[in-house]
């Protein structure tokens, strides 16, 4: 038998969104401590504002994507700035449930916005050929979504190594209070990370729209799979991240090929064989 | 000078109210109130119960043993699933009703919760030990993924066990016992079950974590290295609290089943999972009645919500934006509420009757200050002097 290549480059392209939104977590972990529950929601209202933005206003597919990832971007801002803010210092559990009473108002807010039908869109003109594999024809928007995945990993690697931004994000990460002894605006530095992982969460949402129908489940359904990407990959690293999101992929576009409905049970095994082999995750521990 | 305000604090608040007392009336109101409210009354009365039960054993992982669960859902409708298989499935296909006679659906329905109770045991004892390898927010994150495993199970019907999303309809039957008849799917006397299960729950509950056993399981929530230095061993502990704490989920998960007559996979999603954390918070989880107190504060405020098409439609909204306001502004919840305000107003009656007016007042007005320095207080970081 040959290569299912198809299933592969479809598993890519889900693992490239997931990749997105687990990234983002796990920024915003990495460096805030603060486990955002709500980071499903925020891929979700990125979803929708880009549809609302390309189908209902009739803009560019590309100036949508922006829009999207930047509204999801200030929403996360005045989370952060208005409330997660005041209570870093308390146990991390009261941070989980603060994000998720988050979850409760951004999905019925999003649900008052765009009721509870759901919403498609069409993939931009430019990307709207297929291209010839050996088993068939794949469509090139995906090829993209896989690309967009691997262009944000390697973006973020460059700017957290190579930049001096990169460093104080480090720096105040490893320690907050040596690094606001030396001058860091600590409170700015959170607010501008947040801002990034909820962008790339709107993003992910955003790439994700062409792709899935957009639904008041959305958001739930997302989460579930982002946190056990971070399982699998270890909460905090990126490159665990970007494994676990493979993974996960892969997992739900191959299962179905060996025993039908596997497809929503293989995530969850390979979960359980990494917490019981490797409880800190694959690539936790390390960064 | 200080037995002096004791005895004043207990003269004039407490005025006679000992804590034998209180739980004298509200066991007195809680017998009587069936035979009073109305039918729909005493189902959301039937609600509240069975939600206490279901918190306050989720508050045994959480606020004692300091483990944020968002998967006991699981427990809840698996038990249930259990209940109904045995009541819809096994006992007709068995023949049983040959048996027992009349007292059949009693006996169907006993034996389906123990079988239920000892199923989510059973299921609580690997689940538990695989998530208690991990702590804090990452427990939070792999219960909540076990806990959406079993949902897919259960909607997809993968062992024709559930009925897939249209789940299984349990109605309990009517039975005859020793001459007495009783319909347990009579409102009233389904009550009183409930009643009966939940009363002896609690105080099984408020036994257990006020027994070494509980005391061990809040050293570790308070400091899992010294616990172990001492000779805790952290993971056991914890492992066992988790069982205990899926246990008395499930014993509340069969008492929700035939209330609600049905048990379809929507009970074992995460937002049956999010109920008991809301109700905690609500609540306060650092007093064993916090999450009871929850329940009532929760369900009542839900059925005031349903009063009012315009919030009833955006009750999500109305509960996010109370968690919210909890978190920030009264951190120990309804039970914290109740003993701060006991403890304000005998200090308000200590000043009264040393300064007068200005004394009482001056007690105000510093509270105020101090309340509103705590509330929108600048954070460590900006660097107030």
């Amino acid at each position: 038998m040959a290569l299912p290549i198809q299933e592969i480059l479809t598993g890519l392209s889900l693992g490239s969104r997931l990749f997105l939104i687990a990234l983002g977590l796990s920024l915003i972990f990495g460096v805030l401590g603060v486990l955002n529950f709500a980071h499903g929601v925020l891929y979700m209202v990125g979803a929708y504002v880009t549809v609302s933005v390309a189908v209902g206003l009739g803009l560019n597919f590309w100036l949508a994507v922006v829009v999207g990832g930047v509204v999801v971007g200030i929403v996360g801002v005045v989370m952060e700035m208005g409330f997660i803010r005041r209570v870093y210092d308390r146990d991390p559990l009261d941070v989980l449930i603060l994000t998720f009473a988050f979850v409760l108002i951004i999905s019925d807010l999003t649900r008052t916005v765009w009721g509870n039908q759901s919403y498609t869109m069409n993939a931009p003109e430019v990307l709207q050929f297929t291209v010839t594999l050996p088993d068939g024809r794949f469509p090139a928007y995906r090829l993209f979504v896989i690309l967009v995945g691997v262009v944000a990993m390697v973006a973020l690697w460059f700017v957290l190594q190579r930049t001096y931004v990169g460093r104080l994000v480090r720096a105040t990460s490893s320690d907050r209070d040596m690094a606001a002894l030396l001058g860091v605006d600590v409170p700015r530095l959170y607010t501008m990370v947040f801002f990034v992982g909820s962008f790339l969460a709107g993003i992910g949402g955003a790439l994700a729209a062409p792709l899935q129908a957009i639904t008041p489940g959305t958001g739930d359904q997302v989460i579930i799979d982002a946190f056990v990407v971070v399982v699998i990959g270890g909460l905090g690293s990126f490159v665990g991240a970007f494994v676990g999101a493979m993974i996960i992929g892969l997992l739900r576009s191959l299962g179905v090929l060996v025993v039908s409905g596997a497809d929503l049970f293989l995530p969850f095994l390979a979960m359980i064989l990494v917490l019981v082999f490797r409880p800190q995750g694959l690539f936790g521990g390390g960064e | 000078m200080a037995a002096d305000a004791e005895g004043l604090r207990t003269r004039v608040l407490r005025n006679g109210w000992t804590r034998e007392r209180v739980y004298a009336v509200v066991g007195v109101v809680l017998l009587v109130a069936p035979l009073v409210l109305p039918s729909f009354q005493t189902y959301v009365l039937t609600e509240v119960l069975v939600l206490a039960l279901f918190a306050t054993g989720f508050n045994l992982l959480y606020g004692y043993t300091g483990l944020l669960s968002f998967g006991h859902a699981m427990f809840y409708a698996g038990s249930g699933y259990v209940l109904a298989n045995v009541v819809v499935r096994v006992v007709p296909a068995l023949g049983l009703s040959g048996v027992f006679g009349s007292a059949t659906p009693l006996v169907a329905y006993v034996v389906g919760a123990v079988l239920g109770v000892v199923f989510v045991t059973l299921l609580a004892l690997p689940v538990g030990y695989l998530s208690v390898r991990l702590e804090e927010i990452y427990f939070a994150m792999i219960t909540l993924s076990f806990s959406m495993a079993f949902y897919t199970l259960a909607l997809k019907d993968v062992w024709g066990l559930t009925n897939g999303s249209d789940g299984l309809t349990v109605i309990l039957g009517s039975a005859e016992l020793l001459g007495f008849g009783i319909s347990l799917a009579d409102r009233v006397t389904f009550y009183y079950v409930v009643l009966a299960v939940v009363v002896p729950g609690m105080y099984a509950l408020r036994r257990l974590v006020a027994s070494p056993f509980g005391l061990v399981c809040e050293a570790v929530r308070e400091n899992s290295g010294r616990a172990a230095a001492v000779g805790v061993d952290v993971r056991r502990q914890r492992w066992a609290s988790f069982v205990l704490s899926a246990a008395f989920t499930g014993l509340a998960g069969v008492l929700i089943v035939p209330l609600h007559w049905v048990v379809a996979p929507g009970l074992a999603h995460w937002t049956t999972s999010a109920e008991p954390v809301i109700i905690t918070v609500l609540g306060g989880s650092r007093a064993f009645l916090g999450p009871a107190l929850g329940a009532v504060a929760f369900r009542y405020l839900r059925w005031i919500i349903t009063q009012f098409p315009l919030l009833e439609v955006h009750w999500q909204l109305v509960f996010g934006v109370l968690v919210l306001a909890v978190l920030l502004f009264f951190e120990r919840g309804v039970a914290g509420g109740v003993s701060a305000a006991s403890s304000w107003l005998s200090e308000l009656g200590e000043r009264y009757r040393d300064d007068g007016t200005d004394g009482a007042l001056a007690h105000v007005r510093s509270s105020l200050a101090g309340y509103r320095r705590r509330a929108f207080g600048r954070h460590p970081e900006e660097g107030s002097p």
